[in-house]
């Protein structure tokens, strides 16, 4: 497997990487490189510059705040999963990012990468979604924040526009009252997903709001409206996860492929929300 | 900034020994360091970074060569396999698979060793699920990793999993 | 040959005493016996470590991507993108127009520079299959090469493939290995005239007098096995080098059977053997699979002679799998079988259909090999198998781990578990019932195979003690019904037949002259006393280097790390028969067999030698530790370095009778005990041993997700005496690896268009080690009484993970309603088997009772 002819530069700061980037139009970051090095092998996409910002300090950082985290496009996963900054704030970030493949790409993997490649099956943007975090996106225009619920366009497509680059990802503090669940069905151990869901469930006894992703039930991660509407107001209960997991139905159209048809990943979703809520619940109610 | 290009000069500090030599932009790291400078020990198995054949340990990280452009380790102080073994003799780990059958054909063996090297010098004391998850990323047909995960038991100087029912003392 | 043939040719051994061996069957051991240490030596029986390990584990092995010579050029083939298409036009011009490209060579050149195409073994109508080193006229399968650059780097020579430009017109495919036989169905190759490449029935005993006489009649609609691979973690690689001046070529490569292959291309290429050079080191695992290289050998050969430049080629594991060969995929049809009320299985009635792909890569031997294994481990006596081999748009099948046999056993096993579903037979019982009992063996099946030795009872009450049977019973009870979990025990009996007779060829083609089976070895005492050792074989990772000095040292009475084994194959210098080379479960008995025959020639040589040096009568002399000394009498010694003196370079001192007897350069080709079977009644000894595996194994299942959990695992294996248990152990780990991944994770799957869907190890999930249980192990020693050791071939398994696990599943369903009718499990056909009641699918069971 072996790549196309390519041109290769490694700037020194975001500055001159976004020069590069404006400089041709085949030019694309290359951060830790784990997705991107087997798109080059494959030689499916026309990059004609590879822009190196893996080892950009500015892009490497992670600032701690009271709870709420800013976290660099190239901190890698195992920097994520080793940060006590991390780890004290939102520790399902760490568990999740300490999950994702093996020890070699969590230590070269990033979560900018993670993001960027909007892959369906990826680990982290489900998970981002349900936290609540917003994608620092910089481009010659300066810095522009986008929701992370709005930052997955389609397959490999991102609200990152040519010559932009994903900066950071603010993550906001976990309200008090609120528990994060995370539940993969995988084909095998911390492999490929078939069906992904993260909750974010916020309230005490009475759960006031809900953020359930689904992710690997088409192009991009969703919300699902319905089932955090059945959660609103409803006892935070392992019963109230269960009914409300039964608003998965025919309005999510998954994927079919070797791994499921659509009509197991739909059933599957109901059960991954279902137990990712749960464990929100239970989660919420430990930290009280 | 560096200048863009497609061949670049590149300085690399190999097992303590630095090379200096002009690279494609396109050449992986380990095609690097198989094909230009003969250091055979380090493998390929899967083009996809999937299979860990290529493991190596790049500033003290536990990376595959085949996911990196031999360009990205400018600089860089890299561990291959034929690091390890201190004046011909085996260290520790090799050791502990050559006691404890870890290998078979040899051809993941290079990749996991390195895996290991990384797992133990980072966590000394690794428990059984800690040995799995480290050596998640080396794929080994056949051995079905078993005397894999004894050999790291055995070199962190732990007991190994038991399971057999034919444990005999090394003949040598 | 009959079971009183087979006793007796074993009992015309002197060395062994076949009323001795039959009562050591059932003195079995669990641990590892330090008694046949005994009988065998110092060293045979022990967990000697590995001579091999040294080179390894300081990343000095030679693989065959590590050989470079010099002028090489890197080739990359070109491969359809289709699964069935005509060849318009290749044009080769802008690749050839590319700075740094040597050659390009189309398929279509190719055949021109070939004196035949490849030879079938397959009688006709299929023999006439006409296949070259490249594709003619037609591509027939995703992957079927159609050219191959010569380029000077790797990267460059992926360039020029690109530019390759390839005109198809495309065709219907067929991937069905069932429809395939239809008429109707898109033709492969025009010149058989249908895709039925073998067609034949294999009928013993009298199926239809049980079929109507039994009191009961299981009827089993399909079961299928699906295709996979044991997808060794090195790729195919080779440096081909043709000789403009000698016509030598050279091939350095990692084909594990040389000698086949040799056979295959050396007529094609019209290159005789003594030009046509073989050699390997170190091989990456192969499984069967490296069988599977030769049309790329015979491609770059020619690719070769075309650019003046050897042609050095590393296959990427896209392209492996793609194009290096996946294992026989097998459909079971309209299966019948009667059952008597005590739970007596009296045998069964199936038509099997096995999906070859494309070409026939050494088939179709696997239209015979399973019969190896007619009845399994069981005493069934009436069987009637009509087997059909297909040709499909799928990539060609190739040997691997267990070929042919796991298939016809794992159907076997899914018939014994469905039958004590279906007639409320306990699965342990009715396979304690049916096993062949310790006190059958040598047993004849009714193919007239000879099983050797065992004793599956005893290993099925080790297998079940091991995993707790009693324990996970009582959870099983216990969890009932609403706590979402499922617990299921699962039990596979299987055979790993070990040193074919390749007169089972003939069962597919009687006009083959193919017959017996062998291996070569040299062991010589070299200039300074050294005793070196070579061998025909070409190990992937089974440690010949050291269980050959293990048995050498036994008979020279010396230290095992003194005796010197070449590391890897080299037709120029390493002994070799046709036969030779690592595959098939045989090394421990035909690999040892000529071991231990030249040990011993050079043994005696020896002691000839020592004799007339130390003035001594031959019976006093003693072998030790790398001399020789007269008994009783330690100072009247030679160390064998003064017998090498006498022999090699101060031959003067010598008698004229022992110049002539004494080379200390001795060959043994071990030859198995075989008659030619009968191609009529498709009957005889087809294999001469029979190791065995049982397995058990705990499954969870979520039933919500149909996700497994294996719980506990353990195998318990019986392969003779062992020469290294260490060894031993580590095969068996690997195979129960394999076929847990292949029953759980890995599977090659086509589209109806042919286009395969894995082609990396992101779709193609090979089990890593979390994966993976930390699997117990027993073992027992069932010595064969065939053998020269009393060892019998081992390290392919029968497959038993993939009758394990599927029978786990099926107990855990605990469920009429469902039927694990798939080799292949992953989690959504495990939740659909869940939910098989409510969806009111077909179950495809039937049973009707007298």
């Amino acid at each position: 497997m072996l790549l196309e002819s390519v041109e290769y530069v490694r700037p020194a700061t975001v500055e001159e990487a976004l020069e590069a980037l404006r400089s041709t139009e085949g030019a694309a970051p290359l951060a830790g490189g784990q997705s991107l090095v087997n798109v080059l092998k494959n030689r499916v996409a026309a990059v004609e510059l590879l822009v190196d910002i893996s080892a950009l300090e500015e892009l490497r950082t992670i600032d701690a705040d009271g709870g709420a985290l800013e976290i660099g496009a190239c901190v890698t996963y195992d920097e994520l999963d080793r940060s006590p900054d991390v780890r004290a704030a939102h520790p399902m970030l760490a568990d999740v990012a300490g999950h994702i493949e093996d020890q070699q790409i969590r230590n070269r993997g990033t979560i900018g990468g993670n993001c960027c490649l909007s892959d369906p099956t990826n680990n982290l943007p489900p998970l981002l979604i349900a936290l609540g975090a917003t994608m620092n996106v910089e481009g010659a225009a300066g810095l522009r924040q986008v929701p992370a619920d709005e930052f997955f366009k389609g397959y490999f497509m991102t609200a990152v526009e040519p010559g932009e680059i994903l900066r950071s990802i603010s993550i906001p503090a976990l309200p008090g009252d609120a528990g994060v669940g995370y539940n993969t069905l995988a084909v095998a151990y911390d492999a490929k997903a078939i069906v992904r869901a993260a909750a974010m469930i916020q309230g005490n006894g009475e759960i006031a709001d809900a953020r359930v992703v689904l992710a690997v039930v088409g192009p991009v991660p969703i919300r699902h409206a319905g089932m955090e509407e059945a959660l609103r107001g409803a006892p935070a209960t392992a019963e109230t996860a269960d009914q409300a997991a039964e608003a998965i139905g025919d309005d999510i159209e998954p994927m079919s492929d070797t791994h499921g048809s659509a009509e197991y990943r739909r059933q599957v979703a109901r059960v991954v929300a279902r137990r990712a809520v749960t464990e929100a619940i239970a989660r919420g109610g430990e930290s009280q | 900034m560096s200048d863009a290009g497609t061949v670049h000069p590149i300085r690399v500090t190999i097992n303590g020994e630095a090379y200096e030599r002009t690279v494609e932009s396109r050449q992986l790291l380990v095609h690097f360091i198989r094909d230009t400078l003969a250091l055979k020990g380090t493998h390929i198995g899967c083009d996809t970074g999937n299979c860990g054949a290529c493991t190596i340990i790049v500033n003290g990280k536990l990376i595959k060569s085949c996911m990196m452009l031999a360009v990205q380790a400018d600089g860089a102080e890299v561990e291959t396999v034929e690091s390890l073994a201190e004046d011909g003799e085996l260290n520790p780990i090799q050791k502990a698979f050559h006691a404890e059958h870890g290998l078979q054909c040899g051809y993941c063996t290079p990749g996991l060793l390195m895996s290991a090297t990384y797992l133990l010098r980072n966590n000394p004391n690794p428990s059984e699920e800690e040995i799995l998850r480290g050596i998640r990323g080396n794929i080994c047909r056949c051995t079905g990793y078993v005397n894999v995960v004894r050999a790291v038991q055995v070199a962190a100087g732990a007991e190994p999993t038991a399971g057999a029912a034919s444990r005999e003392e090394a003949a040598r | 040959m009959s079971a009183e043939a087979v006793r007796r040719r074993a009992g015309s051994r002197p060395e062994r005493d076949p009323e001795a061996m039959s009562a050591a069957t059932r003195a079995e051991t669990v641990t590892a016996p330090s008694e046949t240490t005994e009988e065998l030596g110092r060293w045979s029986g022990k967990s000697v470590r590995r001579t091999e390990d040294g080179r390894l584990l300081k990343g000095q092995g030679k693989f065959a991507d590590d050989h470079w010579v010099h002028r090489q050029g890197f080739a990359q083939f070109v491969r359809s993108p289709h699964a069935h298409a005509k060849i318009v036009s290749i044009d080769t011009s802008k690749a050839m127009s590319l700075d740094g490209v040597f050659t390009v060579l189309t398929g279509e050149e190719a055949k021109e520079m070939c004196e035949v195409p490849f030879f079938q073994i397959a009688p006709e109508p299929g023999g006439k299959l006409q296949e070259w080193p490249l594709a003619v006229d037609k591509v027939r399968y995703h992957g079927d090469a159609v050219a191959v650059v010569l380029a000077e780097t790797r990267e460059l020579a992926r360039d020029a493939a690109e530019l390759v430009e390839v005109e198809y017109e495309p065709l219907e495919a067929i991937v069905d290995g069932v429809a395939a036989a239809e008429s109707g169905a898109p033709v492969l190759h025009e010149e058989i005239g249908s895709n039925v490449a073998w067609q034949g029935t294999y009928d013993y005993g009298d199926i239809d007098w049980a079929l109507e006489n039994a009191d009961h009649v299981v009827k089993i609609d399909r079961l299928h096995f699906h295709r996979f691979s044991s997808t060794p973690l090195e790729c195919n690689a080779a440096v081909v080098d043709w000789d403009p001046g000698t016509g030598v070529v050279e091939v350095f490569s990692n084909n594990q059977m040389p000698m086949f292959g040799s056979m295959v291309i050396g007529p094609t290429l019209g290159v005789p053997s003594n030009k046509l050079i073989f050699s390997s080191q170190d091989i990456g695992g192969a499984f069967g699979i490296k069988i599977g290289s030769y049309p790329q050998l015979a491609a770059l050969a020619l690719l070769s002679k075309k650019a003046g430049r050897p042609a050095k080629w590393a296959e990427s594991r896209s392209e492996h799998m793609l194009s290096a060969g996946h294992g026989n995929e097998r459909s079971f049809v309209d299966i019948e079988v009667p059952v008597q009320s005590d739970g007596t299985i009296l045998g069964f009635k199936v038509k099997a259909f096995d999906n070859a792909g494309a070409y026939l890569h050494y088939e179709p031997l696997g239209a015979v090999i399973w019969s190896q294994v007619t009845p399994g481990c069981y005493r069934m006596k009436h069987i009637r198998v009509d087997f059909t081999q297909t040709l499909t748009n799928k990539c060609p099948t190739i040997p691997n781990r267990g070929y042919s046999r796991l298939q016809h056993l794992w159907m076997i096993e899914r018939i014994v578990d469905i039958v004590a579903q279906e007639l409320d037979f306990d699965p342990v019982e009715l396979r304690r019932r049916n096993y062949v009992q310790p006190e059958d063996y040598p047993y004849e099946t009714p193919n007239r195979c000879v099983y050797d030795s065992g004793d599956l009872p005893r290993s099925l009450e080790l297998a079940l003690e091991a995993i707790d049977a009693p324990k996970w019973l009582e959870r099983q009870r216990e969890l009932g019904t609403g706590s979402g979990k499922r617990i299921g025990i699962g039990i596979g009996s299987t055979l790993d037949s070990g040193t074919n007779n390749f007169g089972q060829a003939r069962i597919v083609n009687p006009e083959l002259p193919f017959s017996g089976n062998g291996e070569a070895a040299y062991v010589k005492l070299d200039l300074y006393g050294e005793v070196n050792v070579n061998i025909g074989t070409t190990p992937q990772g089974q440690s010949h280097e050291t269980t050959a000095a293990q048995v050498v040292a036994d008979i020279l009475n010396m230290d095992h790390g003194d005796v010197n084994v070449t590391a890897g194959f080299d037709q120029r210098h390493n002994t070799y028969v046709a036969f030779s080379g690592t595959y098939a479960s045989q090394f421990a008995v035909t690999g040892l067999g000529a071991v231990m025959g030249a040990a011993r020639k050079l043994r005696d040589e020896i002691i000839t030698l020592a004799a007339y040096a130390l003035e001594a009568d031959e019976d006093e002399i003693v072998l030790e530790n790398g001399a020789c000394h007269v008994r009783d009498d330690p100072e009247r010694a030679i160390p064998f370095i003064g017998l090498a003196n006498m022999a090699l370079s101060n031959n003067a001192v010598l008698t004229p009778e022992l110049r002539e007897r004494i080379s200390l350069n001795c060959r043994y080709v071990y030859t198995p005990p075989f008659d030619v079977p009968d191609a009529e009644t498709k009957t005889g000894n087809i294999t001469l041993t029979y190791a065995s595996q049982i397995h058990a194994a705990v499954v969870e299942i979520d039933e919500e997700t149909g996700k497994l959990e294996i719980l506990d695992y353990v195998a318990v294996d019986d392969c003779g005496r062992v020469i290294n248990p260490q060894i031993v152990e580590g095969q068996v780990h690997g195979a129960t690896a394999l076929g847990i991944g292949a029953a759980l994770y890995e599977a090659f799957d086509y589209d109806p268009s042919g286009q395969l869907q894995q082609s990396s190890f992101y779709e193609y999930h090979a089990l890593t080690a979390p994966d993976m249980p930390m699997i117990k192990y027993a073992d027992i020693e069932s010595p064969s009484p065939f053998t020269p050791n009393g060892a019998k071939g081992m390290g392919e398994g029968g497959g038993a993970p993939l009758s394990t696990i599927c029978s786990a599943i099926q107990d855990a369903l605990g469920d009429r309603d469902a039927v694990v009718s798939d080799s292949h499990n992953p989690w959504w056909r495990i939740h659909e088997l869940l939910r098989s009641g409510e969806n009111g699918g077909p179950r495809g069971v039937e049973v009707s009772s007298r």
